[in-house]
């Protein structure tokens, strides 16, 4: 007896498929390819949108805005262009449009979360560069929590997400010279609010 | 091509002001994310390159299942809302024409000459009462029953038993709203 149909088998054809190839099926209204570029490309968003808006469990709240976003306009994609530029920009605008929004949230409470931030700032200043990669990451929220949406995401782009300029560009629908604007912005506010916070991690002297 | 820490620090100008061609920006990362002394030295020069080493969190397997869910439950719920969206116009439709028919009727009744139709032939243009055909149920025909909790909806798509479609009853539970 033949074997018609195969989840599995389709679900392992589809994973020797391009990026590019599955979004043109999962426009096409295939849900195996549209699961299967989720799954794939869940852990890029994941980190990308963790590292705009500062929390890993907004981040997967954010993931799941972005492929849902992804789904409701796959008839926009255009396979002329890079599928990972667009999931990028989508991912960028949902991951500012969160930052903006949690921001504002956070001014209502803001007499509360200011002496958190103290207490954070005080623990920070001892900080020497000899710091492990998940205080840094902490430390980055902290710092970067100056920065607008933009220029973070420009800055998480460049030099976290190593993509260049002409890719950012792209990402954000801007020009290269605004992505250098930021990049400069977000890095004169950052080197600023070091020297401010955690003056240690600058230190030439080793702990 | 490898960078010398001698040629990392010659180049940092050129990598913060973008003037390094790609190739040399990956080695000069590579170089900055292997070689603690440059790294160092580099901080003091522009301290926000540290954390161009910052890892990405691991994101777990439960993590994307996780997504996963969230986004097909997402789908379902749009997809569900399009049904229902389309009934409701359908509905609409129906009841406009069924009332530009009862427009159509009195305008035959009143209307000078029209009194030489019949009574049964206006009646047959304007049904009294709608017939009962596949389509979506509002909230109301459904009462809560002690199963669910009091502030439940109960939503039912019927497409009726000649459509293809499946009959979708979508139950809504407003104390798990968020």
């Amino acid at each position: 007896m033949e074997l018609v149909y195969s989840e599995t088998r389709e679900r392992r054809e589809v994973a020797e498929l391009s990026d590019g190839e599955l979004a043109l099926r999962a426009r096409g209204g295939d849900m195996v390819a549209f699961e299967s570029l989720v799954v794939r490309k869940t852990p890029a968003v994941v980190s990308v949108a963790r590292r705009i808006v500062g929390d890993g469990e907004d981040a997967k709240d954010v993931a799941q805005l972005v492929f849902l976003r992804v789904w409701q306009q796959l008839a926009r994609y255009d396979e002329k262009y890079s599928f990972n530029t667009w999931l990028y920009r989508i991912a960028t605008n949902l991951s500012i449009d969160f930052l903006r929004s949690s921001r504002s949230r956070e001014r209502a409470h803001g007499a509360t979360l200011h002496l958190v931030r103290l207490r954070e700032e005080e623990t920070f200043a001892r900080t020497t560069i000899a710091l492990e990669d998940g205080e840094l990451a902490r430390i980055f929220q902290t710092v970067a929590s100056r920065l607008t949406g933009k220029q973070k995401a420009v800055f998480v782009l460049k030099e976290m997400e190593d993509c260049d300029t002409k890719e950012i560009a792209r990402i954000l629908n801007c020009g290269e010279s605004t992505v250098r604007n930021h990049l400069f912005n977000a890095r004169r506010i950052l080197r600023r609010e070091i020297a401010r916070i955690c003056p240690g991690l600058t230190d030439r002297r080793r702990p | 091509m490898t960078v010398r820490c001698d040629e990392l620090s010659r180049r940092l100008p050129d990598y913060l002001e973008d003037a390094l061609p790609a190739e040399d920006v990956r080695s000069f990362r590579d170089h900055l994310s292997s070689c603690d002394a440059c790294r160092n030295e580099v901080a003091v020069a522009e301290p926000s390159l540290l954390f161009a080493r910052a890892r990405p969190e691991e994101v777990s397997s439960e993590d994307v299942a996780r997504v996963l869910a969230g986004v097909r439950t997402a789908i379902a719920l749009r997809e569900t809302e399009a049904k229902l969206g389309a009934a409701r116009s359908r509905r609409r439709r129906r009841l406009a024409a069924m009332a530009s028919a009862a427009v159509v009727a009195a305008m035959t009744l009143v209307l000078p000459g029209s009194g030489r139709r019949s009574a049964d032939s206006v009646t047959a243009a304007a049904p009294a009462v709608p017939v009962a055909e596949p389509g979506f149920s509002p909230a109301a025909q459904h009462e809560p029953s002690g199963t669910f909790p009091a502030d439940t909806t109960i939503y039912d798509w019927n497409p009726g038993a000649e459509s293809p479609e499946l009959r979708v009853v979508w139950i809504v539970d407003r104390s798990l709203d968020i």
